[in-house]
C-alpha cells in the first residue's frame, strides 16, 4: 500500500515536471511526479521505434536548458553530456549550398563566396543578437510582474523590471524593442542579401509558430532562440547523449536521488479542491492522493479547462485560456536509414552530417510553406531542419546505419479535413521528395520511418494542439502575459495550483525554467 | 532679404498644422510647397471635369480645429446624423450594413449572427477605449528612452495613468490586443466571417499588412481613431480642410510658396541653416520642419553625408513600401443601388482579404484585392490593395490597365451597370503618388503602420520626439510618431515641440 | 573546401616553416617563425632584413570622384592633404569616438586609394557611402604583400627593382618593376626599421619572393614570421587591434573601447577638417575635456626586477618574445592600468610594455609596479613610464 499524502504533486512527466518534482525533492519536500505514459520525459523522449534505432521522437536539441540547473541538480553525474552541434548546412536550389561552420572565420569565407558583404554583416550580427540576447536574459529569470496590479509582490517586480531596463544602453533598450515588435524577415534584411542565408536564419524565426517569417514577432522567436548562443563560450546548440530522452532521464534520476517519487502510468482525471485549495489529484483509476500543493506540468489549456472543474476560476480567466494560442504548427519525420544521406550540393560524408541540415533556400520558399499553412494544408516545400543523432552519437543507431530526425514545417494541427494515415503518408512523401531534391539517395537508404503531426503530439506527448512550446511564442503571450495576462507568475487563480511548464514564463524549449521558477514562487507562499 | 524663424518643408496638412501653429505662437513662419497647389495627399482635384479627392481624406483631431479655430476659416462638422454608413457587398448581392447608430448597425449583423449583434455594442464600447487611449498616446510627446526627463516621465506617467483608469481589465487588454492580428482580435469578439471580414479590412487598410500579420489590431485601432468610427467620418472635401489649414495659417501669419520645391536642407556645422529651391534660390533659417517622409528628409533633403552611417542604415530599414492604388471613376451617375457619400467595402471573408495581402508579399498585383470605395455625387474612388510599389515583374506604367480593369471588374460584381456609366477615369498607382504626392515607395503614412515603427520607434527608435541628428531640423510629417492618417496629430506636436526651442 | 586560407607564399614559406608553427591571421595561415628561435629573425630586422609575408592584410580599393569624400568621412585625418603617392597611418572610430581599427592609406592617384585595415572593412565603407559615386573592390586576396624590413633593405630592393627605390621618402610610395613584374612599393612597416612593403598582385607572388631572397643574399636577407615581428613592433611603440585595444565593433561593454585619443593617436585626429566625420562630436568633446586613459610604454626596473627573482634565488626569467596578456599595473597597492603587450628587448636588453594608464599615471617619468610571474607567484617589478617608441634608429626616416 502506497502512502498517498504528499507535500507536492506534480503532474506530468517531461522535463519541466521533473525539474520541478527534483527543486520540491531538494528543498526537502515530499513529492510524487505522476506520468501518464509508462515512460518520462514528454515531448523529451528518446525511443526504440525501430529496433537498434533510437528516435528523437520529438523535441531533438538542446541550447536553452539552464546551465544552472544542469549544475544545481549536478545532471552530469546523473548521465547528462551535451555533445556539439557546430554547424548548419543549407543546400540551394543551384546545387550550392551555404555552410555555417564551427569556426567565424571558415564562416566568413563561406559566405563570403555568396556575399562579401553579408559575410561581414554576418559577425556583426552575431554580436548584435549576442548583445542583444545578453541584454534580454535577465529578463528570463525575472518572474513577470503584472503592471495593471497594486500588490506589493507586482510593485517590487515593476521596480526591479524599471531597475533593469534603467541598466541598459539606450542601444540596447530600442533593440529589444525592435525586435520584439519585428518580423525575422524584416529585421534579416536589414542586415542581408543572399536568399539562403535569410531563408535559414529566418527560419529559426519561425519555429513552433503558426507564422511565417514575415509576421511580426518572429524576430523575437529568433532571439530566443540566440539565447542559447550567448553562453557562447559554453557552446550552443547542441545534442544530448542519448536524445533528449537523455536529459529527461538524468533530470528523472536526480529526481529520484533527491528523494522525489516518479509514478509512470499514472493518469489525472482531475485536481482535487478542499476549501477553495487544490489538495490533491484524483488518478483515472480512481486512486486519490492528497497534497499541499499541486503543480501542472502540462499545458496551459489541460491544466486549467481539463484538470480542475472551472467553477474555480473566474470565467475571463477560462475564456483567456480558451483564447491561448496553442495551434501546433510542425510535425516530425523520424527516419531509419542504412547510409548517411549523400548531398549532391557537398557529397562524401563530411562536418556537415555532425551538424544541423537545413532546408530553406529562401525566405520567400519559408512564407510560401506558411501561406499554405494559413489556409490549413501542409506545405508542399517545407522548411526542414534535419539532424543525424548517430553521426553525433554513434549509440543512436546500430554500429554503420544511422537515424535521421527531420523538424518540419508547416504541418498545421488544424488540417483541412484533418489528418488521417493517408494523409500522414501524404505528408511524410513530401519531406522525402523535398529532401530527395538534395540528396538523392535518401529515398532507397530508409529502412524505416515515425511520421509525427501536431495530432500525434496531442496524443502521445498530451500536449493540447500540439504546440511544441505549450502556446506559441507571441508578443501576446510572452512574459507579462503568458499564459494570462495578471497570472504570469505561475501561479492560478485557484490557491496552491502552480503552473510548471512551457506554457507559463518564459516559455518553450528544452530549458527547464518554468519548472524551477515555479517551485521557487511556490515556496514563498507558505502552503508547503 | 525677409528671414524667418523657422521654414517648413510641405503643404499637407501637417505641415499647415504646424505652420498654423507656430504662426499663432508668434513666429514668422515660411510654408513650401512643390506643386502648385497645398495639401499634399489632402487635395480634391480634378480630372477631365471631375472633382475627387485624389490620395485621402480624413479628418483632423478635434483639438486643432479647435486650437486653430477651424470653424472661423469654414471648416464645420457634420451632425452625427449624417455619418455614412459602412457598407460590406458580399457576394450574391448580400451585404451588410454597418451605420454609425449601434442599433441599426445590430439589426443588419443579426441576419448574419444574433450573437454577433449583441455583443457589437460592447465591441464599439471597447474600441472606443481603445482609440482614447491611443489618442492620449497621440498626444503624448515620446521621450528618448532611457533618458526621460522628468517632465516627459510626467506626461508618459499621465499616459500610463489614462490607460490604468480604463480599468484594470481594459489596461491589460487594451495592451494585449495591440500586437495581436485582426483576425485573432475580432475571432475574440465575433463569429460571423462576413461581420469580422468587413472590421478587419479597417485593420489593414493603408498598410502592407494581411488580416493574420501582427500588429493589425493596431491598425484598426488606429484607423478608427482617425476615421472616427468603421466609416469614415468626412469634415468635408478633402480640399475644404485643406483651404480653412492653409487660411487659418494665412491669418496667423504664415507665409506659403506654391511651385517652391525644396531640393535640399542647407546644414551648417550639424545645424540647419536654410533649404535650396530647386532654381537654386536660397532661404536662411535656423530652424526647419520637415513634412516630408523621413527617407525623403534624411537620405535626399539632408543627404547621408551629415548623418552617421547607423542613423542612415536605420533611415533606409524605415520600411514604406506603399501597396495602395487609387482609382477615380468619374460616372455619368452613380449605378443602381450605390449611393453618394457612403464607403463600401469589398472583403467578404478573412481568407479573401490574406489570399489579397499573400500576392503583394511576393511583389505581385492581387488577383482579387480588397476594394474601400467611397462615393460622391458623380466619382466614385477606390482604394486598391495590394498593388505592391515593387512589382517582382514589369514596371508600374505596363501594369496601370490591369489594374484598371481589375479594379472596375471587381466592383460590377456587385454594381453590374458601372461598366457603362463610367466617363473619365483616373489612376494613381504607387509610383505615381511618389512621383507627384512626393511620397517615398507610395507609402500613405510615410512609413509603414507596424509595431517596429510606432510610438516611440516612430520613425526610428529614439527619434520619435520630432528631433533629428541635425540641430535645428525636425520632423513634422506622418513618419514620425502620432502621424499615418489625416489626424494632424505629429504636424501639432512638433509645432509644440519648436515653439518650446525657438 | 572548409579549412583555412594559405597566402600566395604558401608554397615557400610552407618549406622553410621549420617548427610549423603556423598562426592564425584574418582566416590566413602564416607562419609563426621560420627558425626554431626567434633569434636570427629578430636581428634580421634590426641588422640586415628580414622579409615578412604580411599578405592576409585586409586591402581595399576604393575608387571614384568621391573616393575622398568617402575616406574623409570614415578616418579621422585630413584625406584632403593626402598626396598622390603618399600614404597614411589612420585610425577610424565608430559615431562615439571609438577605434573601430586602424591601417594605411595610399592615394594611388587622383580618385584611387587603397586602404589596409586588420578586419573586414568592407561593410563599414559601404554603409558609409550612401549615395557616393565610388567603387569599394576588397583586394585581399588578389593582392599579394611583403614586408621587407631592417637597415639592409634599401639595398636589396635597389639590387633587384628597375629603379632605385632611395628616392622613396617616409610614408611614400612608387611604383616599380622586377623582372618585368609591376611592383608597387611604400616606405612603411610594423618593426619602426628602415622598411618597405610591397604589394604584387597576388598571381605574380611567388617569382617577386624568389626575386627578393636572391637579391637579399649578399646582404643577409631572412625570412621572418610574425612572433619576430611582434617583439619589434613593441620596441617600435606599435599597437596591435584585438591585442592592445578592442574594435569597438567587438567590444560588449563601453570600458573595452578605446579612443584614438587614448591609443596616442591624438596627432591623427584632425578636427580641423571640414564637415562631419564619424565620430567628429564625440572626438571634439574628448579633445577639449582630455582623456582618462592614455598608452605608454612602461620599462621594468632591471634591478628591482632581479631581486624579485633573487628572492627565490632565481636569475631572472624573461620569454624571450612578445606575451600578449593583460598584466595589472599598480601604483601602490591600487591597479591603475594595465600591460597589453611586454616584450624581451634584445636590442635594448630591457623587458618593456606597452601599458594603458589612467590619468595621472601616464604622464612620462611616473614610477608604477608591473606584474611579474616568480616562480608561479605573482610578484609587482617597479616600472618607470616612458614616451612611446622604445626605439626608433635615425635611418627610419630618413
Amino acid at each position: 500500500m502506497t502512502v498517498n499524502h504528499y507535500d507536492a504533486i506534480v503532474i506530468g512527466g517531461g522535463h519541466n515536471g521533473l525539474v520541478a518534482a527534483a527543486y520540491l525533492a531538494r528543498a526537502g519536500k515530499k513529492v510524487v511526479v505522476l506520468e501518464r505514459r509508462e515512460i518520462v520525459g514528454g515531448a523529451a523522449v528518446t525511443e526504440e521505434i525501430i529496433p537498434g534505432f533510437k528516435f528523437t521522437e520529438f523535441s531533438y536539441v538542446v541550447s536553452l536548458l539552464r546551465p544552472e540547473i544542469i549544475r544545481e541538480l549536478e545532471l552530469p553525474k546523473h548521465g547528462l553530456k551535451i555533445l556539439p552541434l557546430p554547424s548548419t548546412f543549407a543546400p540551394m536550389d543551384n546545387g550550392d549550398y551555404l555552410g555555417l561552420w564551427d569556426d567565424p572565420d571558415l564562416t566568413r569565407r563561406e559566405l563570403y563566396r555568396h556575399s562579401p558583404l553579408d559575410a561581414e554583416a554576418y559577425d556583426a550580427y552575431s554580436r548584435a543578437m549576442g548583445r542583444a540576447a545578453k541584454a534580454i536574459k535577465p529578463l528570463i529569470s525575472l518572474i513577470p510582474p503584472d503592471p495593471s496590479s497594486l500588490h506589493p509582490r507586482d510593485l517590487m517586480g515593476l521596480l526591479k523590471l524599471g531597475q533593469y531596463a534603467a541598466g541598459l544602453s539606450e542601444k540596447e533598450l530600442y533593440m529589444i524593442a525592435k525586435l520584439v515588435t519585428q518580423s525575422a524577415g524584416d529585421m534579416l534584411e536589414e542586415w542581408f542579401e543572399t536568399d539562403v542565408l535569410l531563408g535559414t536564419k529566418a527560419a529559426s524565426g519561425v519555429v513552433g509558430t503558426l507564422l511565417g517569417p514575415r509576421s511580426a514577432g518572429t524576430a523575437y522567436v529568433l532571439l530566443h532562440h540566440y539565447m542559447g548562443e550567448i553562453d557562447g563560450a559554453f557552446r550552443a546548440w547542441g545534442f544530448a547523449k542519448g536524445g533528449t530522452g537523455g536529459v529527461s532521464g538524468a533530470i528523472a534520476n536526480a529526481a529520484l536521488a533527491l528523494g522525489a517519487e516518479i509514478r509512470v502510468g499514472s493518469s489525472v482525471a482531475q485536481v482535487i479542491v478542499k476549501k477553495g485549495r487544490a489538495a490533491g489529484v484524483a488518478l483515472d483509476n480512481g486512486d486519490e492522493l492528497q497534497s499541499k500543493v499541486v503543480f501542472s506540468a502540462a499545458d496551459p489549456k489541460r491544466t486549467f479547462l481539463q484538470f480542475v472543474d472551472p467553477k474555480y476560476f473566474p470565467d475571463e480567466f477560462i475564456q483567456s485560456i480558451k483564447n491561448f494560442r496553442t495551434l501546433g504548427s510542425s510535425g516530425k519525420l523520424n527516419l531509419a536509414l542504412s547510409e548517411l544521406p549523400d548531398f549532391t550540393a557537398l557529397p562524401g560524408e563530411g562536418p556537415l552530417h555532425r551538424g544541423a541540415i537545413s532546408i530553406s533556400p529562401s525566405l520567400d520558399y519559408i512564407e510560401r510553406a506558411y501561406d499554405e499553412a494559413k489556409y490549413g494544408q501542409f506545405s508542399r516545400r517545407p522548411f526542414i531542419d534535419m539532424i543525424i543523432p548517430s553521426a553525433i552519437d554513434p549509440d543512436m543507431a546500430p554500429p554503420g546505419q544511422h537515424v535521421a530526425s527531420c523538424f518540419i514545417q508547416y504541418a498545421p494541427y488544424d488540417l483541412e479535413g484533418g489528418w488521417d494515415d493517408a494523409k500522414k503518408e501524404a505528408f511524410a512523401e513530401t519531406v522525402i521528395s523535398t529532401l530527395e531534391i538534395y540528396a538523392p539517395n535518401i529515398r532507397r537508404t530508409i529502412v524505416g520511418k515515425q511520421v509525427i503531426t501536431p495530432v500525434d503530439i496531442e496524443r502521445i506527448a498530451g500536449i493540447t494542439g500540439g504546440n511544441i512550446f505549450h502556446g506559441e511564442m507571441l508578443l501576446n503571450q510572452i512574459f507579462f502575459l503568458r499564459p494570462v495576462a495578471g497570472w504570469a507568475d505561475f501561479r492560478t487563480p485557484l490557491r496552491g495550483y502552480y503552473l510548471a511548464a512551457s506554457g507559463a514564463h518564459p516559455g518553450g524549449g528544452v530549458m527547464g525554467a518554468a519548472g524551477k521558477l515555479s517551485v521557487q514562487e511556490a515556496l514563498k507562499d507558505g502552503l508547503l | 532679404m525677409k528671414t524667418y524663424d523657422a521654414i517648413i518643408i510641405g503643404a499637407g496638412h501637417n505641415g499647415l498644422v504646424s505652420a498654423a501653429y507656430l504662426a499663432k505662437a508668434g513666429k514668422q513662419v515660411l510654408v513650401l510647397e512643390s506643386r502648385a497647389i497645398p495639401g499634399g495627399t489632402l487635395v480634391t482635384e480634378e480630372f477631365d471635369g471631375f472633382m475627387a479627392d485624389m490620395v485621402q481624406s480624413g479628418n483632423l483631431c478635434p483639438d486643432i480645429i479647435r486650437n486653430l479655430k477651424l470653424a472661423r476659416f469654414g471648416l464645420k462638422p457634420k451632425p452625427v446624423s449624417e455619418i455614412p454608413a459602412f457598407i460590406s457587398l458580399l457576394p450574391d448581392s448580400d451585404i451588410l450594413v454597418l451605420e454609425s447608430d449601434p442599433v441599426k448597425a445590430a439589426e443588419s449583423i443579426k441576419r448574419f449572427s444574433p450573437k454577433d449583434a449583441a455583443r457589437w455594442p460592447d465591441f464599439l464600447t471597447f474600441m472606443e477605449k481603445a482609440t482614447k487611449f491611443l489618442e492620449s498616446a497621440y498626444d503624448t510627446l515620446m521621450p528618448r528612452l532611457p533618458k526621460v526627463s522628468l517632465s516627459e516621465g510626467y506626461s508618459l506617467a499621465e499616459l500610463a495613468l489614462d490607460l490604468r483608469l480604463a480599468g484594470r481589465k481594459n489596461m491589460l487588454n487594451i495592451i494585449r490586443v495591440i500586437p495581436m492580428t485582426a483576425v485573432e482580435f475580432l475571432e475574440e469578439w465575433f463569429e460571423s466571417e462576413q461581420l469580422k471580414a468587413a472590421v478587419a479590412s479597417v485593420g489593414i487598410h493603408g498598410v502592407t499588412l494581411g488580416v493574420m500579420s501582427a500588429g493589425t489590431t493596431f491598425n484598426l485601432i488606429h484607423n478608427w481613431l482617425n476615421r472616427g468610427g468603421l466609416a469614415h467620418q468626412y469634415l468635408g472635401r478633402a480640399g475644404q480642410v485643406t483651404d480653412a489649414l492653409v487660411a487659418a495659417a494665412e491669418a496667423y501669419g504664415a507665409e506659403m510658396r506654391l511651385s517652391a520645391e525644396v531640393t535640399s536642407i542647407k546644414i551648417e556645422d550639424n545645424q540647419a541653416a536654410g533649404v535650396v529651391l530647386k532654381d537654386g534660390e536660397e532661404i536662411s533659417a535656423q530652424t526647419v520642419l520637415s513634412s516630408a517622409d523621413p527617407k525623403r528628409t534624411f537620405l535626399t533633403l539632408v543627404g547621408p553625408m551629415e548623418l552617421s552611417p547607423t542613423f542612415v542604415w536605420h533611415t533606409q530599414s524605415i520600411k514604406m513600401r506603399g501597396s495602395v492604388a487609387k482609382l477615380h471613376l468619374g460616372l455619368k451617375s452613380l449605378p443602381d443601388g450605390m449611393a453618394a457619400d457612403t464607403t463600401y467595402t469589398i472583403a467578404p471573408a478573412l481568407n479573401y482579404l490574406e489570399r489579397a495581402y499573400d500576392a503583394a508579399k511576393y511583389g505581385q498585383i492581387s488577383e482579387k484585392p480588397y476594394l474601400e470605395v467611397t462615393t460622391s455625387e458623380n466619382v466614385i474612388s477606390i482604394h486598391f490593395q495590394y498593388a505592391p510599389y515593387k512589382l517582382k515583374q514589369g514596371a508600374w506604367n505596363d501594369k496601370r490597365d490591369t489594374l484598371e480593369k481589375l479594379a472596375v471588374d471587381t466592383l460590377a460584381v456587385h454594381f453590374p451597370e458601372l461598366q457603362s456609366s463610367i466617363v473619365k477615369s483616373k489612376l494613381l498607382t504607387p509610383a505615381d503618388l511618389e512621383t507627384t504626392y512626393s511620397l517615398t515607395e507610395g507609402d500613405l503614412n510615410h512609413g509603414q503602420i507596424m509595431l517596429d515603427q510606432f510610438m516611440f520607434m516612430r520613425p526610428i527608435p529614439g527619434w520619435s520626439n520630432h528631433k533629428t541628428p541635425i540641430d535645428g531640423l525636425y520632423l513634422c510629417g506622418s513618419g514620425v510618431h502620432a502621424g499615418g492618417g489625416i489626424s494632424g496629430a505629429s504636424g501639432r506636436n512638433a509645432a509644440k515641440v519648436v515653439s518650446k526651442e525657438i | 573546401m572548409i579549412q583555412l586560407l594559405h597566402t600566395p607564399f604558401h608554397e615557400r614559406t610552407e618549406l622553410l616553416c621549420q617548427p610549423k608553427n603556423w598562426r592564425r591571421w584574418a582566416g590566413y595561415l602564416v607562419a609563426g617563425s621560420y627558425e626554431m628561435s626567434l633569434d636570427r629573425e629578430y636581428w634580421a630586422i634590426r641588422n640586415t632584413a628580414a622579409l615578412i609575408d604580411v599578405s592576409p592584410l585586409m586591402k581595399y580599393l576604393i575608387t571614384g570622384v568621391d573616393a575622398a569624400l568617402l575616406l574623409n568621412r570614415v578616418v579621422t585625418r585630413d584625406i584632403d592633404k593626402l598626396q598622390v603617392g603618399q600614404v597614411y597611418y589612420t585610425g577610424w572610430c565608430d559615431e562615439d569616438g571609438k577605434m573601430i581599427d586602424d591601417g594605411t592609406l595610399s592615394r594611388l592617384d587622383e580618385t584611387t586609394y587603397r586602404l589596409t585595415s586588420a578586419e573586414p572593412s568592407l561593410r563599414w565603407l559601404t554603409m558609409n557611402a550612401v549615395g557616393l559615386e565610388l567603387e569599394i573592390t576588397e583586394i585581399t586576396d588578389s593582392m599579394a604583400a611583403l614586408s621587407l624590413q631592417g637597415p639592409n633593405s634599401s639595398s636589396v630592393l635597389n639590387r633587384c627593382c628597375d629603379n632605385p627605390v632611395d628616392e622613396i621618402k617616409y610614408f611614400r610610395l612608387m611604383h616599380n618593376e622586377l623582372d618585368g613584374i609591376p611592383i608597387s612599393i611604400s616606405r612603411t612597416g610594423y618593426t619602426g626599421d628602415l622598411g618597405y612593403e610591397i604589394w604584387i598582385d597576388a598571381k605574380d607572388a611567388l617569382p617577386v619572393w624568389d626575386a627578393l631572397i636572391a637579391a637579399g643574399h649578399d646582404f643577409g636577407i631572412l625570412p621572418v614570421g610574425i612572433l619576430a615581428m611582434d617583439m619589434a613592433r613593441v620596441e617600435a611603440g606599435l599597437f596591435m587591434i584585438e591585442s592592445d585595444y578592442t574594435s569597438s565593433d567587438h567590444a560588449w561593454i563601453k570600458a573595452q573601447q578605446s579612443s584614438p585619443f587614448e591609443l596616442g593617436l591624438g596627432w591623427t585626429v584632425n578636427l580641423d577638417k571640414p564637415g562631419y566625420f564619424v565620430g567628429r562630436p564625440a572626438l571634439a568633446r574628448e579633445q577639449r575635456e582630455g582623456s582618462t586613459w592614455k598608452l605608454m610604454g612602461l620599462e621594468v626596473e632591471w634591478d628591482g626586477l632581479e631581486a624579485l627573482f633573487k628572492d627565490v634565488g632565481l636569475p631572472p626569467q624573461i620569454l624571450s618574445m612578445a606575451i600578449r596578456a593583460s598584466l595589472p599595473v599598480r601604483s601602490g597597492k591600487k591597479q591603475i592600468g594595465y600591460v597589453s603587450t611586454a616584450t624581451w628587448s634584445p636590442l635594448l636588453k630591457k623587458y618593456i610594455a606597452l601599458a594603458h594608464l589612467q590619468k595621472p599615471y601616464f604622464e612620462p617619468g611616473t614610477n608604477l609596479r608591473m606584474e611579474v610571474t616568480v616562480q608561479h607567484h605573482r610578484q609587482y617589478a617597479p616600472a618607470r613610464v616612458v614616451t612611446l617608441p622604445f626605439y626608433e634608429p635615425e635611418w627610419k626616416k630618413r
